[in-house]
């Protein structure tokens, strides 16, 4: 059996999966073939291409089953806590109670891309009035209406204030429904004037005193309804012990970051990367496991790193991608196209960053959560990624827009023009919607001319 | 040897021979573009072949480009019309900076660097407004030929003006012009307007001089008035506006074979 890394496609893997099994691959128990999860519905994933290591089956077993491993967890007698719009803060305090399961709701965004539109969550969301002027994590509505693809959580929150105005109507419209809300506010960043006393934030930001002062009073709300929830206290104790494993996870994707970013060979696909940075959210309901498969994961990509094996080809651009995708398919269009991944900013970078353990541990998760990327102004998102295209070496960016989102209109246009003037590299702008079969040949035009000017760029 | 350039694009199929070592062009032909895309692309090619009495095996290295470039089987590679339009006009045009590319279905704006290599770009393939099928719906609405647009908006005195930034909605205000009395001149002088505004918008007004205006649309009079009134800026329509495209894969696939640069 072969273990050169390559991507393959689903089929290839569950034939790769009975030789792994045969060769004797300890899985877990959420393990199997990956094909099986086709069966729930997830087409999408017959048209993707997955590295083929037992870490990224791991991964994506993983990731495919957390439905299931929210619905154990209520059985066992969790409560579950759904922490909307709030990307690596809320989630960090829920699984410092062991009573506690935090997941997050906004990820059924990918359920439209993932099962195809099969199962009408858009439709649902229409009908509700938030129509596609709205961002498609508009799925989210349709996944609480039909109660299909994870269970009503017995709490929710939701950041509300400097983040996403669609979110927000969102959300209000999903409290009108008759699902509460537990509303906490983060105001945008803002720098601090002279003479007010400033406080320096993870990233490299820096924030008034009193906005971190806010910040651990709205959390300071949010820990009371968890600790009622959970019929325990929170203390400074068990907040900090938690603070320390979500730095665990940090850790590793840090590391991960890093080794896959820089490697002269790309050791792992841009999917699995995606996938795996994604964790830093909300563990994907399972804190522990998830330090058990991004452990795992780095391994791989260690040894693949040291034997300079990788899935791609040594000379693929090295593009900086900014934004999650709809369609999950366009990470492996671009490496079709000839690039690979070297950087990213998903909205959530501040979730990737260490929480500081030096400082009481509330006022370290109010900076870590003013560190968010979407609650300061795009120029200081932009900032943030030149300093990362500089320690990366990107030669371009790939921003892709997500339709009817409404972060920051003129965010396009404000990350383009710090990217040229700082490293003046080429950035492209794309919109991925959910599926996007019917303008897959116009992507892949952008794409590969994007790829084009990055190697023509070299010979200069 | 000889090399080929096909540029299948969304309105017609452009072929360019070309001969590897001097670099001057043998052969170049058009056909419209059609359902069959890769045998009219063949058929064209085998007639310039016939035409210019070359053998097929003569032709050492074809490089296809466009939007309809991956289905063309004759080809042995395929490079964006990114890359070859900025080849193809750069070619025609040696101290070409900016290049405004508006075909039948989408429009680019290519920015080049001192030494004719794309240092940007930017791509409407999602919006009609800013690409010659909004003209073409205009002349289907007003039942004039796509070539005569331009004669007849010369004699425009007071363009309309189309508020719509949809091809769709932009048609309805065209009817709601044409019963409201609105000579048929200010309503395609007003379309190429707005077409103009389309691409400014796509480009931005910071662009380098001299700026090319090439594809399709190039060739119908009037647009590059339009695109100037728009930029505020100079802009000069690219020899052979329609084939720049295919000359710049006849060009890389000759350099490809070559092993040299442009």
């Amino acid at each position: 059996m072969s273990n050169t890394p390559k991507q393959i496609t689903l089929q290839e893997w569950d034939q790769r999966y009975e030789q792994l099994q045969r060769a004797g691959m300890h899985q877990p128990d959420y393990g199997g073939p990956l094909g099986r999860h086709v069966e729930d519905g997830d087409y999408r994933l017959l048209k993707l291409r997955y590295d083929n290591s037992a870490a990224a089956l791991r991964l994506w077993n993983f990731l495919l089953t957390e439905e299931q491993r929210l619905y154990q967890a209520r059985t066992r007698g969790k409560k579950i806590v759904g922490t909307m719009k709030d990307l690596g803060t809320v989630p960090v305090m829920a699984y410092s109670l062991d009573n506690l399961v935090a997941f997050y709701p906004d990820g059924a965004w990918w359920i439209p891309c993932v099962m195809e539109l099969s199962a009408g969550l858009l439709s649902i969301a229409d009908s509700l009035g938030i129509d596609e002027s709205f961002c498609p994590v508009r799925a989210m509505l349709g996944a609480f209406v039909t109660g299909a693809h994870f269970p009503i959580p017995d709490l929710l929150t939701c950041s509300v204030g400097a983040t996403c105005d669609d979110f927000s109507a969102i959300a209000q419209r999903l409290n009108s429904l008759g699902y509460p809300i537990l509303w906490w506010e983060i105001p945008h960043r803002r720098s601090p004037e002279h003479n007010e006393p400033a406080v320096k934030l993870p990233g490299g930001f820096s924030a008034p005193k009193c906005q971190v002062e806010f910040v651990k009073s709205q959390l300071e709300l949010v820990k009371t309804a968890l600790e009622e929830l959970a019929g325990e206290s929170l203390d400074e104790k068990k907040l900090s012990a938690g603070i320390q494993k979500a730095n665990q996870v940090r850790a590793y994707l840090a590391e991960l970051r890093q080794l896959a970013f820089t490697a002269k060979v790309c050791p792992l696909p841009a999917l699995e990367m995606l996938v795996a940075e994604m964790l830093a959210i909300h563990f994907c309901s399972d804190r522990d496991e998830t330090v058990i498969v991004l452990k795992e994961l780095v391994g791989e990509v260690r040894s693949r790193v040291k034997a300079g094996k990788g899935v791609l080809a040594a000379d693929a651009a090295r593009i900086f991608w900014v934004n999650p995708v709809a369609d999950l398919q366009v990470m492996n269009l671009l490496e079709d196209c000839g690039g690979r991944i070297c950087g990213t900013e998903y909205l959530f970078s501040h979730a990737l960053d260490t929480i500081p353990e030096d400082l009481p541990p509330t006022e370290a998760l109010a900076r870590i959560a003013l560190a968010d990327p979407m609650v300061g102004s795009s120029v200081d998102r932009a900032e943030r990624i030149c300093t990362d295209i500089r320690r990366f070496g990107s030669e371009a960016v790939l921003l892709s827009r997500i339709p009817g989102a409404s972060h920051c209109a003129l965010e396009g246009e404000v990350i383009t023009e710090v990217v040229q003037a700082n490293v003046d590299i080429p950035v492209l702008e794309i919109e991925v919607p959910p599926v996007t079969d019917s303008i897959r040949p116009t992507l892949r035009t952008r794409l590969e001319a994007l790829v084009e000017t990055v190697i023509e760029r070299r010979k200069r | 040897m000889i090399c080929a350039g096909i540029d299948a694009g969304s309105r017609a199929i452009k072929i360019v021979l070309m001969d590897t070592d001097s670099r001057q062009v043998i052969a170049k032909g058009l056909i419209d573009q059609g359902v069959e895309q890769d045998k009219l692309a063949s058929e064209l090619f085998e007639a310039l072949l016939k035409h210019s009495d070359i053998n097929k095996k003569d032709v050492a290295k074809i490089v296809a480009t466009g939007y309809g470039r991956n289905a063309v089987s004759i080809a042995d590679t395929t490079i964006t019309e990114i890359t070859c339009q900025a080849v193809g006009v750069r070619q025609l045009v040696p101290k070409a900076m900016t290049v405004i590319d508006i075909g039948g279905q989408d429009s680019k704006l290519v920015q080049l660097d001192r030494t004719g290599k794309v240092r940007d770009f930017a791509m409407n393939d999602r919006c009609a407004a800013g690409t010659g099928r909004f003209l073409e719906v205009v002349a289907e609405r007003l039942g004039i030929k796509l070539e005569s647009l331009g004669d007849i908006a010369a004699k425009s005195k007071r363009p309309a003006v189309i508020s719509s930034m949809c091809v769709v909605f932009a048609e309805t205000e065209i009817i709601g012009l044409l019963t409201s009395g609105t000579p048929r001149e200010d309503i395609i002088a007003g379309v190429q307007a707005a077409i103009a505004e389309r691409v400014v918008t796509m480009a931005g007004r910071n662009l380098e001089l001299p700026i090319i205006f090439t594809g399709g649309v190039a060739m119908i009079s009037g647009m590059d008035l339009a695109l100037k009134c728009a930029l505020q800026k100079s802009v000069t329509v690219s020899p052979a506006p329609q084939m720049t495209g295919a000359l710049g894969a006849a060009i890389l696939a000759s350099s490809q074979l070559n092993r040299r640069r442009p």
